[in-house]
Formats: structure tokens, sequence, C-alpha cells
């Protein structure tokens, strides 16, 4: 048995309260890798996200990572979804090295999202 | 989600460690503050005579608690040294007569790694598996056991899920077949009965931090058998029949010792009161849609109880616990996630293992605070599955 790891005040904060959890009215995309699971859905109103959404199934990590996604990116066109970058990410949050295939996988959900928004 | 870091902590992990007991703590201060005790017990002089009292003393009280001689019990660091000393000790002093070594897949690491050390060095190990409830069955050891079978470790309390095992049966099936039998007993001595003068235990470990005497001190008990006996792993001084030579330490001695006494006033007490703490939490989180209690519920000391919930990853189950001191049975830092080997052997799938919350009582437990902890179980459980993407359907799992 183990004990829960050592976690940044980001990651916490944003685990703690994630404002973004749900879904939002258009495209949803979806990426799993093991166990984890990411689910990014998002409203397009004239040529911009007016709001990004979550779901998550998997480490406090990837669910702060993916809030603090959602935070950051709300507002802007889809085209800017290709400044999401995980290293940033890992970074500013405090993420520890060994979590960094979790962030890779919300990268993979946001790729996904950007070309079927292109798309729709 | 409520991160709760300024809440009161609930404590909930006595199968890790239990805190020190205020009598153990006493005596320990008094041996250290004593003009004589602090000395080498090895030592003539009348302040190492002074110590070597102390110690012999607390030999008693732990040999007294187990129903053993007190000449029959090794110190040791805690119960991973006794469990290395006892498996590769044996494994070695018996290796003329055979090589085979026999022990259950849910046994504790220090178990496991011993006998993994162990078929590197050509010895063949027979890994038995449990039923879906944990225990070993009995026929699966019986056939496992050959000719050349020399040593079977089985534990007493399985660490993460509480299982009892039959040891008195397995022991007595060793006996037969004239195979030492090893029991790490480090999550019952204390807890449960344990009388070594009537059960058919060849090799026992245990560590004083399970039962509220100090971490760093366990001792491993050696029956007095013929054929019975294991080589050193540590050389140097000549101290405990060169088969754990080291300084004793003399304080942590005498805190297990009284705290071995307190658990023999208090064992029935203490088993009544994890019996209701057990009981009541169950009772408020056994209805929650998708908990399962992991290991057997009957064969099962309640100072322990490991559950899992189907649409929660652990780590966050964990953190989403927070104040709640308690185990996962998730190997949250590692790479993989790899979930619990023990809940594996019991044929858990991995979402379920990798859920696992294990609860563990002890004296200072209250039932507020289990009351508390089936809320904030159900609330993290409800929070969590809320924000989780929809089940993927079978058919593309």
């Amino acid at each position: 048995m183990s004990a829960a790891p050592d976690y940044s005040e980001r990651v916490r904060r944003l685990f703690a309260r994630p404002e973004h959890a749900g879904d939002a009215r258009g495209p949803v995309v979806e990426a799993a890798r093991g166990d984890a699971r990411v689910r990014l859905s998002a409203e397009v109103g004239n040529g911009r996200i007016e709001r990004l959404a979550f779901r998550v199934y998997g480490c406090p990590h990837l669910i702060a990572a993916a809030e603090a996604f959602c935070a950051a990116f709300e507002g802007r066109s889809a085209t800017e979804l290709a400044q999401f970058s995980a290293t940033d990410t890992i970074e500013a949050l405090g993420i520890p090295v060994e979590k960094t295939g979790r962030i890779l996988l919300l990268e993979d959900a946001i790729a996904a999202l950007r070309e079927t928004i292109g798309q729709s | 989600m409520n991160a709760g870091r300024e809440a009161r902590p609930v404590y909930l992990d006595y199968a890790a460690t239990a805190p020190a007991a205020p009598e153990v703590r006493e005596a320990m201060l008094a041996c250290l503050e004593d003009p004589l005790c602090f000395a080498n017990p090895s030592s003539v002089h009348r302040a190492g005579r002074a110590a070597a009292r102390a110690e012999a003393f607390a030999r008693e009280q732990l040999a007294t608690l187990i129903g053993a001689a007190p000449r029959d019990l090794l110190w040791t660091s805690g119960a991973t040294e006794s469990d290395n000393l006892a498996i590769i000790g044996a494994a070695r002093f018996r290796a003329h007569r055979g090589r085979h070594l026999v022990t259950l897949r849910t046994e504790h690491k220090a178990v496991i790694d011993a006998f993994a050390a162990l078929e590197r060095d050509g010895f063949e190990v027979t890994w038995l598996e449990p039923g879906a409830d944990g225990l070993l069955p009995l026929a699966a050891l019986e056939k496992a056991l050959r000719e050349d079978t020399q040593l079977v470790s089985v534990m007493h309390v399985n660490n993460e899920t509480g299982v009892i095992q039959d040891i008195e049966a397995i022991g007595s099936l060793c006996r037969e077949r004239g195979v030492l039998y090893h029991c790490d007993a480090a999550q019952s001595v204390g807890k449960l009965p344990l009388d070594l003068g009537r059960l058919p235990v060849d090799l026992l470990s245990l560590t004083a931090h399970k039962f509220y005497g100090p971490p760093g001190i366990g001792a491993l008990y050696i029956a007095p058998r013929e054929g019975c006996g294991v080589e050193p792993l540590l050389h140097g001084g000549g101290q405990q029949r060169r088969l754990r030579p080291g300084t004793l330490p003399t304080p942590l001695i005498v805190g297990c010792g009284r705290a071995a006494a307190l658990a023999a006033e208090r064992r029935a007490a203490d088993f009544e009161h994890v019996v209701t703490l057990s009981a009541a939490l169950w009772e408020r989180i056994r209805v929650l849609p998708g908990v399962v209690l992991n290991g057997a519920a009957e064969a099962r000391y309640p100072g322990i109880l490991n559950v899992s919930a189907e649409g929660v990853e652990g780590e966050s189950l964990l953190l989403a616990l927070e104040p709640l001191c308690v185990a996962s049975g998730s190997a949250c830092n590692s790479l993989s996630g790899e979930p619990s080997y023990v809940l594996r052997a019991l044929g858990r799938p991995t979402e379920l293992a990798q859920s696992a919350v294990r609860f563990s009582f002890g004296r200072p437990t209250t039932l507020a605070d289990v009351i508390e902890a089936g809320e904030r179980y159900a609330g993290a459980l409800s929070r969590l599955r809320a924000i989780a993407p929809p089940p993927v359907p079978q058919a593309l799992a």
C-alpha cells in the first residue's frame, strides 16, 4: 500500500476546485492511455472557443492540468490551441517527471480537439 | 473537491504504523535518562548489567505476549529484517537437505523479495495463488510440498486486506511433512491471540511499531526444535548467539517490552474496539454504489478494512479523501501506476484494484473518526465520479 505523493500548491488548488469539469455544447474528443482517460468538449462561436470543459478519469496531476488548460484557452481561437505545451504545463504546475505521460495524453486530446473544431 | 488542508487530520493507517503508547514513551524515556540503563547490555560492568536486566525484562514481556520462551527470541530492527533472516537464513541453514521453498503471492514485499533473492541464488520457489477471498487453499499447499521442500512462509494477517490465514492448519501440515514453517505476524502480534507454545510455527516475525511500540525494533522467534535454525545474515560481535550480532538498542527493546505487556492487558478490549469501528464504517460505505470489500468478510482482522470502488481512480481518491490519512492500493509514484499485487492476486480487475483504499483502525481511533471517514469517502466518490468521462462500453474496452 502506498501513501499519496506530495503535490504542488497549484495542483492541489486546481484539483480541489475544477471549475471547468463537465461538458460544453460542441465538439467532443477523447483520448486514453493505460487506465487514464481525458474527454474535452468546446463551445465554439464567432471563431472563438467560448467555453471549454473536461472530464478526466486519472490522477490529480491530470485533473489539474486539464483544468489549467481549460482556464487558459477559453476565449481564444482554435488555432491557438497549438500553443499548448506539455513541457510548460509540467513546469508551471510542478508536475513530477514520472507523470509526463499523463500530460502528453492531455496534449493528444487537445490536438484532437483542434482538428475536430477545424473540421466542423 | 475538498483539499481540506486546514482540517484536522484523521489517522486511519494503523496497519502502516501505530504511535508509541504513552506508557511506552515513558518507559523508554526512563531508560534513556537512567544513569546506568543506557549502557551496552553485553558489557560486564555495573551499568552493562543494569542494561542487561532491562533487556531481559523486556524479552520476558514480549515472550509472554506470544507464548514463547524468552531464549527463543532474537531482537532485530523490525519485521523486514526478521523476514529476511527467517527466510534466507533458514533456506541456507537447510540447503544441504534440499532447495525447494513455498510461499504465497500475497505475502508482504519483505517476504516476496527475500524469496526472489533466493531464486536468484538457485533455490526453487513455488508461488501459491490465494483464492478470491485471499485465503490459501490448503490443498494447494499440500500439493506443492515435495521431498526436497525445506520452508513454507505464509503470513498470519495480510497487511493490505486483513485476511487471516489458518496458521495452525498450515503449520500442522508443514510439521507432518518435516518442513519448516515461517509466519510473518507483523499485523497480528498484540492484536490476535498467539500461543507459540501450542502453535506449530517454527519461525515468526514481528515488529513493535505495529502494536504501539517504537519503530526500529522487532524480533524473530525461532522454535527450539531439531532442524529449525537460521544462518546469520549479519556478521560482527557475538551478540545473540552470533545469529544476529550488533549492540542491542536497550531503550527500543524496553519500549517493545512495555508495548507487549500493554498489548497483553488490552488485547481483548482493543479487538472489540476495532470490531465496532470497522462495522460502523462498513455499514456507511457498503451502501454506496459500486463499492466492494477486498478479501474475506469473515476470516479478516477487523482492524483493517480494504474497499474498492468502481469508476474512481485511486490516486485522485486518496487526495480527495484528505485529511484522512489512509493507504491506497495503487503505487501512485510509479511510472506504470501498477495496482496492488495483492489485490490483483485476488483476481480484482486493474481498475478496481487501483481504486482500493485501506482503512485501518487503532486504539486512539474514535467512532467520530470513522463517521467522518465514511462521509468523506462518500463525498469523494461522488465528486470524482461526477467529473469522470462516461465508462467505455465493454465492447470497446
